[in-house]
């Protein structure tokens, strides 16, 4: 399947993906991201606690692999403003260390409201799903 | 096992002031760096000014969830226009519904955040999934 590049939205086609975005998360990157967006729960933060839990140890916060798929699409469209809903599920935990690749493909385009659908997955280094049934409606206006 | 007679209870956040520090941090912790004419929120930092609605709901006394085994399932956005350093916006969560099957418990948080003319800005659904210790 070719990986979509289109420039304008008249290229775009259905099934075409879009360039695959790669994260490895850290211990450091997971408490950068309770530090900027106030989540602060000990089982993203303390390995006893999460443990205590039944945890395998810390997990990352599921909105920071849905902020790397949000990343992906909006790398794509070379623009923030024309996300217009995004959804999907946290299928699977991710731990520090792990290698997050985003994956996304155009399902379907609305020629008259200048619209498409997209399908959204991340999955982990073993191939397992961390994000699945993935949805975002854009606007494709690609900054020239 | 959380009292079902929750449902519907409302939280609602004091004005969140958006900064472009505030962008800035969120865009260095997710590593979304790249630079655009215009300054504007990732659309997922929904996620930060509408953060103390969830906060509220967590720590209620009352509705006691069991957040050391409080997972999240699913979330869904809205965005009805970007986000910019200068906005204040408040977000309103309600329970939206309280459900459980075999060992598992489901909790259903609508959110809807507002800018100062009272203009919607984003909608959310989060579904949280409380796994049972046993």
């Amino acid at each position: 399947m070719m990986t979509g590049r289109a420039t304008r939205f008249e290229e775009v086609q259905v099934g075409e993906s879009l360039p695959p975005l790669h994260k490895t998360v850290s211990v450091e990157q997971i408490r950068r991201y309770a530090q900027a967006s106030g989540d602060h729960n000990p089982i993203h933060l303390d390995q006893a606690f999460a443990r205590s839990a039944g945890l395998p140890g810390v997990i990352a916060h599921g909105m920071l692999t849905m902020a790397f798929v949000n990343q992906m699409v909006t790398d794509w469209l070379g623009d923030r403003r024309t996300v217009r809903s995004l959804r999907g599920r946290f299928a699977g935990m991710v731990l520090p260390g792990d290698r997050v690749t985003c994956r996304g493909s155009v399902k379907a385009k609305d020629q008259s409201a200048g619209r498409l659908t997209l399908e959204l997955s991340a999955e982990n280094q073993r191939g397992e799903a961390v994000f699945t049934k993935g949805i975002a409606d854009v606007e494709f206006h690609r900054a020239e | 096992m959380t009292d079902r007679r929750f449902r519907g209870r409302t939280y609602e956040t004091g004005p969140f002031e958006v900064t472009e520090e505030s962008i800035r941090a969120y865009m260095r912790a997710t590593g979304d760096e790249r630079e655009e004419p215009d300054l504007v929120a990732p659309p997922t930092y929904a996620m930060v000014y509408g953060f103390d609605a969830y906060w509220q709901l967590w720590t209620d006394p009352e509705v006691a969830l069991d957040t050391a085994h409080l997972v999240h399932g699913e979330q869904r956005f809205t965005f009805h226009r970007p986000v910019r350093p200068g906005d204040q916006l408040r977000t309103t969560g309600r329970i939206a519904d309280i459900s459980a099957r075999a060992s598992m418990e489901f909790v259903d948080f609508d959110l809807s955040s507002t800018d100062v003319q009272g203009h919607l800005v984003s909608e959310a659904t989060a579904l949280f999934v409380i796994r049972s210790p046993q």
